[in-house]
């Protein structure tokens, strides 16, 4: 039918054209923003070293902390710290993310889950992770496991109460449009349950991720030798400011790496979804 | 053999005690027959349609297909329905390779199938779009084709023009017709357009407050003419007997 054609040619010009000038424009300014803050930063501090209006040690300049970083390379325990986070990191939130989601499904679907489970997280869940951890501690030791534990614990209590709604809300016509064709359980559930919650539980990643990360630096500050929150520690034992910038500065590093790794998977298991946005209600 | 229902009654639990939907439903069709059931907004036509799709059962009566009672959805009873239904994380051909994908057929014969499908209804072109980039009556025309490629004994529509415009549903009416004048299988069309059933349907079951008001079979050749005598007649009748109800009111 020519109707359909034409309708599907002048909807693909109009959304490629668009996309790539402004998505072009919105970068540049991004960069010109992050590039005026470490101006503005090194500028700052400086002037500062110059007139010494307050002792430079307290804020060095971002070149004081590149020098930071070139230091601790040689001493060979950049990397070492970096990777110790980052896997520890890694493990714990993909547990935990995974333990969530199983529950929440269980949840979901069994009552029996459900009404075990929820009274459990209504009692737990208020209790800020971190206080738990001098318990997780005693019970398992200084080593890795403790600090796995509450990295897991932290993400996995809040992704809960995140997604269970979300995977809750399944379009009931979709499930009938799915049985109908005839789709047994596993089938509904692979191309109806489990695609509707992909988005929810993608959004209870991205938030919980900030606490993953709180968690990693905080069990790391606690009991540790090794990892960003340990650098912190360790620095302020020895007033090395450089360092506990260059620490803060990577963890904030780290936490874009991986918000950039879910948002890049998000837009591969996304597609689907554009022109379904709020931003694509009106387009200029 | 066909479709059978046979004495179906069903209501529903409301404020004021139970209510009464359906009553006393009972009508037979052919296996090549296209029905349409005709009424007003809110006499029952959608719970009658969800119930021979399986995904309500009657409180009473029997409802069967080629002899055997309905029991839950099946792929022998194709469903288009009025909101599309299609799922949106798929593209156009994806969904309606689903049916055969579902029925244990591998990958390229169902993407096989699924191209046949999209070029009766004229889509090819879409193939790899997403359904959020379709316009309604595109969506429609998907639908269709995702339940047709099951090949069920049984289509069943729930007025899946009713979102359209005029102009749109007129030719996907002529396209359906086609498709059916091809294919051939029993059609159960829901609508509330007496234009639309005198131009479709071999029988059309008038629905009035629950009850089927008359069942009427249409003996037109096809393509209809609105403008035959026999055509204005036709709805003249069937207007009559709905407005008659409303009337009564
Ligand atoms: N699940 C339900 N629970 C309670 N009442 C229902 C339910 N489904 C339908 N009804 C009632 O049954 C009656 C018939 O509904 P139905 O959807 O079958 O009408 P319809 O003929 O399809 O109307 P329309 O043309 O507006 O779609 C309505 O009064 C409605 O309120
Ligand atoms: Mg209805």
């Amino acid at each position: 039918m020519t109707v359909g054609t034409n309708e599907k040619l002048s909807l693909k010009n109009s959304m490629t054209s668009h996309f790539f000038t402004t998505e072009r424009k919105d970068s540049l300014s991004r960069m010109m923003t992050i590039a005026g803050f470490f101006a503005l930063w090194q500028i700052i501090g400086m002037i500062n070293a110059h007139f010494e209006w307050f002792n430079p040690t307290f804020l060095p300049t971002p070149v004081d902390v590149l020098g930071a970083a070139l230091h601790l390379h040689d001493q060979g325990v950049l990397f070492t710290h970096i990777w110790s986070s980052t896997w520890r990191l890694g493990v714990g939130f993909i547990l935990g993310v995974v333990i969530a989601v199983v529950l929440d499904f269980l949840i979901a679907k069994v009552k029996l889950v459900q009404n075990a489970l929820e009274p459990l997280i209504n009692i737990i869940g208020p209790i800020p992770p971190f206080a738990l951890l001098p318990i997780f501690i005693i019970w398992m030791g200084v080593g890795e496991l403790s600090k796995l534990t509450l990295i897991t614990y932290a993400t996995a209590i809040p992704m809960i109460a995140y997604t269970v709604d979300g995977i809750r809300n399944v379009n009931p016509l979709l499930v009938r449009s799915a049985l109908s064709l005839g789709a047994n359980q596993w089938q509904v559930f692979k191309s109806v349950i489990l695609p509707s919650a992909l988005p929810p539980i993608f959004v209870g990643m991205r938030v919980t991720l900030a606490i993953s990360f709180s968690a990693m630096v905080v069990a790391e500050m606690i009991g540790a030798f090794s990892g960003l929150g340990y650098l912190i520690i360790d620095s302020r034992n020895f007033f090395q400011m450089d360092n506990m910038f260059l620490a803060a500065a990577l963890i904030g590093v780290l936490y874009s790496i991986f918000a950039l790794i879910l948002s890049f998977i998000e837009k591969r298991l996304f597609k689907w979804r554009q022109g379904t946005q709020m931003n694509d209600a009106i387009s200029k | 053999m066909g479709l059978v229902v046979k004495d179906v009654s069903k209501s529903f639990p409301s404020e004021h005690g139970i209510k009464p939907v359906l009553q006393d439903i009972t009508f037979e069709s052919k296996d090549n027959e296209f029905v349409c059931v005709l009424g007003h907004s809110g006499c029952g036509k959608s719970t009658l349609l969800n119930m021979i799709a399986g995904f309500a059962s009657p409180d009473d009566g029997l409802m069967t297909v080629n002899g055997e009672q309905i029991n839950g959805p099946d792929q022998e009873r194709g469903v288009v329905f009025q909101e599309h239904a299609l799922f949106p994380w798929y593209t156009v051909l994806e969904n309606i390779a689903l049916g055969p994908t579902f029925q244990g057929k591998p990958k390229e014969e169902s993407q096989q199938i699924a191209k046949k499908y999209l070029a009766l209804v004229n889509l090819e072109d879409a193939a790899d779009q997403y359904p959020s980039q379709l316009s309604g009556g595109m969506k429609q025309r998907v639908g269709i084709a995702r339940a047709l490629a099951n090949e069920p004994k049984i289509l069943l529509m729930d007025e899946p023009f009713g979102a359209l415009d005029i102009l749109t549903r007129e030719t996907m009416r002529k396209e359906l017709l086609n498709i059916w004048m091809h294919l051939r299988t029993m059609v159960v069309f829901v609508t509330h357009s007496i234009a639309e059933a005198v131009h479709l349907a071999d029988r059309i079951l008038v629905m009035k407050q629950g009850k089927i008001a008359s069942n009427i079979e249409v003996h037109l050749d096809r393509p209809r003419d609105a403008k035959h005598p026999q055509f204005l007649s036709l709805v003249d009748e069937l207007s009559s007997i709905l407005i008659e109800e409303k009337a009564r009111a």
